[in-house]
């Protein structure tokens, strides 16, 4: 009798894990157990700087140590991982994505990023992040652990969160609830069909709907010192841009749509402001630095947006910031960006080939990212007492020829690098090797 | 004698108005009196001009023109001392008197059956019935906008539809029966659909395919004797077609395209340009067809702010520039033109040909395109366009050369009825005079012109000159003249009479007082003796610009002349052969007209080339690679006007490559990633697509340049979520297929129908040979079938004769139409996308396709949700021919990179992965005979690149299309700079202009071409 109630566990145990691996969800990884030693290999440490020789090590989810292999005693640590020939680097970070809002494009059951209305500054994206998405493992496979998560559409679309990539539940996956608020700047010309010519024309409505944003800054600010019971939600989302928790993201391309967006943050004494696109935003590099206002550099995969334009503008858009002194980090937005946001190391390899320095290649999906994001006390570098969120890759992480990630952590959580793609793979190369078709 | 003309107008409108055949009502006209206008200047042609000249008019007719005529007595006779008399102008582009289209509301529902309810043709964009003549309505507004501007005569038709019927060609009086010169005139087809809200076509490639097909069915209509079916579409066309073809162009490449559609069916067609033939004018020229050219030349563009001004393109910077010079360029190159008043209003039109005048035109050339050519290219030169006798007498009275600055047209004359635009006894009355007036004397200076003068006065005080403002009123010969003499008085005023030619002014006044007194004033200088010396070319002439270099492509990036095919000795590189020979550490590898001519190591120039004398250009690759082009075997860049004909399940008749367009940018930026080949593939909005073409990517080549000589035909088949419309909104819902279940029907239904086509042909062709000398003599020859360009393309494939590119995401679908294809008994080609094919790698292998693939895409449509990265490399482990493909501007110039990700994603070698770019698609074009590898004897189409071809660090350096080098890193850097200066050069000419803060930016309107992109694209 108990024989067969302890098989019978034993089957429905089995029957659950086989469930588990049949769903091709992998499973969000404990909390890190044990201090572990990664030995060995160059660590690009996010900030500009690497160490080749290196050793890094982390406790509790905390990077403990960080230098020469030399300097540490391989013995003292309870799990040591050979990173010899290898890379380490941050984890690195998406900002601006849909990632987990988005399952497949063209259902609209599965679209969860754009919300009805104007100005939307309640709405959350950090509620509505799918963590079984089956995208985000594939994203993961390729060293990219975290992401700014955020609402589009409108002219305010909402408030983004930071969130980590392996996570049981939306709450777990939160690194930033709310770390800033996205304006579309609107358009200033648009194409307008006449006697069969397309002309540019400055939108009727631009001056209106820039009044709009004005007067709806000034109602936000002069909300945040009213002492009233009652709440309107809007206003209250707005409330951290003014005491510098939350920034501004304005997604912007024009110079004149940039150059207006930085007259607000001085209007408005905004503390942080981003710009996110950005294709004009090396004509205006020094007003950009001298404000203090960084760049989301748009997807370097993009064409030019006009004949004459040099063919690698958005390659080296990049090096163009970097050499002015702007503070800028990459973004994957654009079509198929969700699935796409896998690519984002080479994104950096292209900023790489068209002038940056590979640590600032590095750098531009890490450090700078965090600190644009407001996260660099606690992420996006390999320093000692940052959390333990890193990845190693067999070959250089920013080429897709090399690239293969090997390990990754986040906060010393040893992450399931599998996903669904892999084991399709794995179940059709099986397939093919029992028929005899495939050779092994 | 103004009073004259009026009544002489009067006159003959009278006797016009007396229709032969009509019921008399009144007391007839015997129109008896001849006109005869004497000592004129007579432009009896473009190219005669007679001095002191008579020109006789009878009867709305030239009775006789030159220096020796006799006026008969009892004529009214004309002086027309210093005037000009022309030839007045026809224009053959006109909608004059036309209906207004009737413009259905847009609705969202499709419409994919004709609305036409009686026995016409099944598409409503074939108007042939349409009857200019018949829908003919004067419109005098119209009429005398066209009579201002010197017109006569014009040839009108509507322009609704893709054939468009017959138009007519009227004189611009106002008598309809003696203006209707020719009632079916020509006929007329352009590329547009116009009002029709049919679906099909809805591209470029569909209005061509409707065209051909409607042609070749007009062929059979005439002759097949079995025919059950009336069709009054096809009637009314074969009817038309001895008529003069007219073809409503547009674009220089659509000049050359309905060039080929003529070519076809014998048919030479006059092309309605749009004034930029001077960009491609030799391809031009070669058409052998007249073109009808505007002189609307653009307006500048406001390039105030400097960031805005980006919009403005380079080509359409240069095209502002160089307009004017088109006629020149025309004329120069000897293409016979006729000038059409188009989109010009006004004295714009008068003004623009001063421009073409001023920019190279010859003036008697032009007068030719304005007169004589027009007239002839429509078959009425016995009627209209010179002054001999017997023609129409429809001229025009000048005050001088008529494209001469400040020359006036008085009056233009219509088949013998007069309009008077300016009256041309008005004198002129601008000068210096000296002006006594109430004992005071007066410099008064009147300028102006026409109706409009005015004067102002001085008066000598002592050592001062006082200038006084004064009105002056001029009506006729009659003028009123008021001023204060001081500041003190009052108002003068003085009424009086012109003389002498304006030489003496005489009359009475008032003064403030009301005393009367008389008053006269002494023309002392007509202060034009500058402008009147000579007649000369209009001001500002610059003939330099029609010299100046044309650049191929006509925007950035484009050059003077094709690059040469140079030979090329490329060392120390490192070679990825994609051959046997895999890899070659210090290779070199050596091109010589257009090909491969040695690859390895050592190579030896006197045992190559024994008996020559070469001179390579040497290029030491030490630390680079050298791979093969890269050639795309998905992409949709360098197409016009539609990607996708998805208006039908089936539109196999349709062909890319007669809808490309060689000005795409995206040509020399993924020649910049390394492409050198691309094959254009139709869309996947339907089951069967259309015709693909193969192109090199030979930036500045004209668009048949672009094709590949003798490449194996292509025809594009699609699967899934897009041919079953799925993802196209809630009203798509009604056309077959929906399901994946009718698209296997689609194809079983199209191959049996191509077979019996296929076998009705047989038959015929077989009987063709049996016959016997007797049927042969008495012409009992077999019915001919029905020419179908659908079922042509399709029974080619069904014969091995055209080969399938199938879009396909889902195991079932391709597994479905591979048991369609077994069949049928041909193999499919190539699936491309096959997204899923890992899953069926083995049946794929089995039937002999191959595959054509994304790297990494996935995701965006439900069937590709079991996409998988490593797709490419598990099928080349399966032995399968697979290629990496973009589908995708941007990211075909970055191939190589997402071959390196089938290294990444399942493990495939580096050799192998680079093959997924070059050898493999070689292969599944069936060009790897010339493409694909470094061999010896291939094309010489490669690239050298700065790093490993497979790394995201590689850049292209050079890049060579048949042994020409079509991108080079510097030479780019060199065309960045010169693109900056041209592009200040022309906008510092721009802000000069008066008009330039008229017009805005035109926005750049390129279209991103995907497999999914489904427009209307050639509605009006």
């Amino acid at each position: 009798m108990q024989k067969m109630k302890s098989l019978k566990r034993l089957i429905l145990v089995l029957l659950a894990f086989a469930a588990a691996h049949l769903a091709n969800a992998q499973t969000p990884a404990p909390a890190q157990k044990g201090r572990i030693l990664l030995l060995g290999g160059t660590a690009h440490l996010g900030t500009g700087d690497k160490i080749e020789g290196a050793a890094v090590g982390f406790e509790n989810g905390i990077i403990t140590f960080v230098g020469s292999e030399k300097n540490v005693t391989p013995a003292e640590w309870d799990e040591v991982i050979d990173t010899h020939e290898k890379h380490i680097y941050p984890g690195f970070i998406a900002p601006n994505s849909q990632l987990g809002l988005m399952e497949i494009e063209a259902v609209r059951a599965t679209k969860d990023y754009a919300e009805v209305g104007t100005f939307k500054p309640h709405i959350r994206s950090a509620i509505a992040f799918n963590t079984d998405s089956e995208i985000t493992p594939t994203v993961r496979s390729n060293g990219v652990l975290m992401g700014q998560i955020t609402p589009a559409g409108g002219t305010i679309s909402g408030t983004s969160s930071i969130m980590q990539f392996d996570a049981w539940n939306w709450e777990d996956a939160i690194v930033v609830e709310g770390d800033g608020i996205h304006l579309n700047w609107p358009l200033v010309y648009h194409k307008h069909r006449q006697d069969g010519q397309v002309n540019i024309q400055k939108i009727k409505t631009y001056e209106q709907q820039l009044q709009e944003i004005q007067s709806y800054f000034q109602q936000a600010q002069a909300y945040a010192k009213l002492n009233s019971e009652t709440v309107d939600v809007r206003m209250e989302a707005m409330k951290g841009l003014w005491d510098g928790t939350l920034a501004l993201y304005v997604h912007a391309d024009d110079v004149q749509q940039i150059t207006e967006a930085v007259a607000l943050k001085k209007q408005f004494g905004i503390a942080r402001m981003v710009i996110v696109g950005g294709y004009d935003s090396h004509l205006v590099a020094d007003m950009l630095r001298d404000n203090e206002v960084a760049v989301m550099v748009r997807r370097t995969h993009t064409l030019p947006r006009y004949a004459e334009d040099d063919v690698d503008l958005p390659f080296k858009l990049p090096k163009l910031l970097e050499d002015e002194g702007v503070l800028y980090c990459l973004e994957n937005s654009g079509s198929m960006s969700e699935m796409g946001t896998r690519n984002l190391p080479f994104l950096a390899g292209t900023a790489v080939a068209y002038g940056l320095t590979y640590e600032q290649g590095v750098k531009a999906i890490t450090y700078n990212t965090a600190r644009i994001l407001g996260i660099a006390d606690r992420l996006g570098s390999i320093e000692k007492g940052k959390e333990a969120t890193l990845i190693v890759s067999d070959g250089d992480a920013l080429d897709m020829r090399t690239n293969h990630i090997s390990h990754a952590w986040i906060n010393g959580r040893t992450i399931d690098l599998d996903n669904r793609q892999e084991q399709l793979y794995r179940k059709y190369e099986s397939k093919y090797k029992r028929e005899g078709t495939l050779e092994e | 004698m103004r009073l004259t003309s009026f009544l002489l107008a009067l006159f003959i409108s009278g006797i016009l108005n007396a229709q032969e055949t009509f019921p008399t009502t009144d007391v007839s006209d015997k129109e008896l009196v001849m006109h005869a206008f004497v000592h004129c200047t007579l432009h009896i042609d473009w190219e005669t001009t007679v001095e002191d000249a008579t020109l006789l008019i009878h009867r709305g007719r030239i009775v006789a023109a030159g220096a020796d005529v006799e006026i008969p007595e009892g004529t009214v006779v004309e002086d027309l001392q210093g005037k000009h008399i022309y030839p007045s102008f026809i224009d053959l582009n006109s909608e004059y008197g036309m209906p207004a289209t009737n413009r259905q509301e847009w609705k969202p529902q499709p419409q994919y059956e004709s609305n036409e309810k009686g026995a016409y043709g099944w598409n409503e964009s074939l108007k042939c019935d349409f009857s200019a003549a018949r829908a003919f309505v004067p419109q005098e507004e119209a009429a005398t906008e066209y009579r201002n501007k010197g017109f006569g005569t014009v040839l009108t038709h509507r322009e609704d539809g893709i054939m468009r019927g017959t138009s007519c060609l009227v004189g611009l009086g106002t008598e309809v029966h003696r203006n209707m010169l020719i009632m079916d005139a020509a006929a007329h087809s352009s590329f547009r659909k116009g009002s029709s809200r049919q679906k099909y076509p809805s591209s470029l490639m569909g209005a061509i395919a409707l065209l051909r097909q409607t042609l070749y069915d007009a062929e059979w209509y005439a002759t097949a004797e079995d025919r059950r079916d009336a069709n009054i579409t096809l009637e009314t066309l074969n009817r038309q077609l001895e008529l003069v073809q007219f073809f409503d162009a547009g674009d220089k490449w659509d000049v050359l395209r309905a060039d080929r559609l003529g070519d076809e069916f014998d048919i030479q067609y006059v092309f309605q340009g749009n004034g930029d033939e001077y960009q491609r004018l030799e391809d031009i020229r070669q058409t052998g067809g007249a073109v009808v050219v505007p002189v609307n030349f653009p307006a500048a563009y406001d390039m105030t702010d400097p960031y805005l001004s980006r919009m403005v393109s380079l080509t359409e910077l240069m095209h502002w520039e160089q307009a004017p010079a088109n006629i020149a360029r025309l004329l120069k190159a000897e293409v016979p033109i006729a000038i059409t008043s188009e989109g010009t209003k006004g004295d714009q039109f008068i003004g623009n040909l001063r421009k073409a005048i001023s920019a190279g035109a010859d003036e008697a050339a032009v007068l030719k395109a304005l007169t004589m050519t027009p007239a002839a290219l429509i078959h009425a030169e016995h009627l209209i366009g010179s002054l001999e006798p017997g023609k129409w007498a429809s001229f025009l009275v000048c005050s001088a050369p008529v494209f001469d600055e400040g020359s006036i047209i008085y009056e233009n004359w219509i088949q013998g009825q007069s309009f008077v635009l300016k009256d041309k006894s008005l004198v002129d009355i601008a000068g210096t005079y000296n002006l006594t007036v109430n004992g005071l004397m007066y410099t008064m200076n009147v300028s102006g012109k026409a109706e409009k003068y005015s004067a102002a006065l001085e008066q000598i005080q002592g050592a001062d000159t006082l200038k006084i403002d004064a009105t002056l009123a001029r009506d006729r010969d009659y003028v009123n003249l008021r001023f204060k003499p001081d500041s003190l008085s009052g108002v003068m005023r003085l009424n009086g009479t012109v003389y002498m030619e304006s030489r003496i002014w005489e009359g009475k006044g008032q003064l403030a007082d009301g005393t009367w007194m008389d008053w006269s004033a002494v023309r002392q200088d007509t202060g034009k003796g500058k402008d009147r010396e000579g007649r000369g070319t209009p001001t500002g002439s610059d003939t330099t610009l029609q010299e100046r270099p044309i650049v191929y492509p006509f925007m950035a990036y484009g050059r003077d002349s094709m690059p040469g095919q140079q030979t090329v000795w490329i060392r120390n590189a490192t070679l990825w052969t994609c051959e046997e020979e895999g890899i070659i550490e210090k290779g070199e590898i050596l091109i010589h007209n257009g090909k491969i001519a040695a690859v390895g190591r050592d190579i030896n120039l006197e045992t190559l080339f024994p008996r020559q004398e070469i001179d390579p250009v040497v290029i030491d690759a030490k630390g680079k690679h050298v791979t093969p082009g890269i050639i795309d075997e998905h992409s949709h860049i360098a197409v016009t006007r539609g990607v996708n004909e998805g208006t039908q399940m089936s539109s196999a008749e349709v062909q890319i490559g007669t809808a490309l367009n060689p000005e795409d940018i995206n040509i020399y930026r993924q020649l910049s990633g390394g492409v050198t080949c691309s094959q254009l593939l139709h869309g996947s909005a339907n089951p069967i697509g259309g015709q693909s073409a193969l192109i090199k990517l030979r930036w500045g080549a004209s668009d048949r340049e672009l094709l590949v000589e003798d490449a194996a035909p292509f025809i594009k088949f699609a699967l899934g979520e897009n041919v079953k419309q799925s993802n196209w909104g809630d009203f798509e819902t009604v056309r077959f297929p929906q399901t994946r279940m009718g698209v296997e029907q689609v194809y079983y239904e199209l191959f049996l129908r191509a077979a019996e086509y296929d076998r009705e042909w047989r038959t015929y062709k077989e009987s063709l040979l049996k016959l016997t000398r007797k049927q042969r003599k008495n012409a009992e020859l077999p019915v001919m079938p029905r020419r179908d360009l659908e079922l042509e393309a399709l029974a080619q494939i069904l014969k091995g004769e055209r080969f399938i590119t199938c879009h396909s995401y889902r195991q079932d679908e391709i597994n479905m139409l591979m048991h369609v294809a077994d069949s049928m008994g041909f193999t499919l080609n190539t699936f491309t996308h096959i997204l899923e094919g890992y899953k069926v790698a083995d049946k794929m292998k089995e039937h002999g396709a191959g595959g054509s693939t994304f790297s990494d895409w996935w995701a965006y449509k439900f069937e590709v949700k079991d996409a998988i990265p490593h797709n490419a490399a598990l099928l080349t482990h399966m032995g399968i021919t697979t290629a990496i493909n973009s589908d995708d501007a941007e990211m075909a110039r970055r191939l190589n990179q997402e071959a390196a990700k089938a290294v990444k994603y399942g493990g495939l070698d580096e050799e192998e992965a680079l093959r997924l770019v070059t050898l493999n698609p070689a292969k599944l074009l069936h060009v790897d005979d010339r493409m694909g590898s470094l061999s010896v004897g291939k094309d010489a189409d490669l690239v050298i690149w700065s790093d490993h071809p497979l790394s995201v660090y590689a850049r292209a350096e050079q890049t060579y299309v048949d042994g020409r080098c079509m991108y080079d890193l510097e030479e780019d850097e060199r065309m960045r700079a010169a693109i900056n200066q041209e592009r200040s050069r022309i906008i510092q000419l721009m802000l000069d202009e008066p008009s330039g803060s008229k017009r805005q930016p035109r926005a750049r309107h390129s279209r991103h071409y995907h497999c999914d992109s489904e427009f209307d694209e050639i509605t009006d």
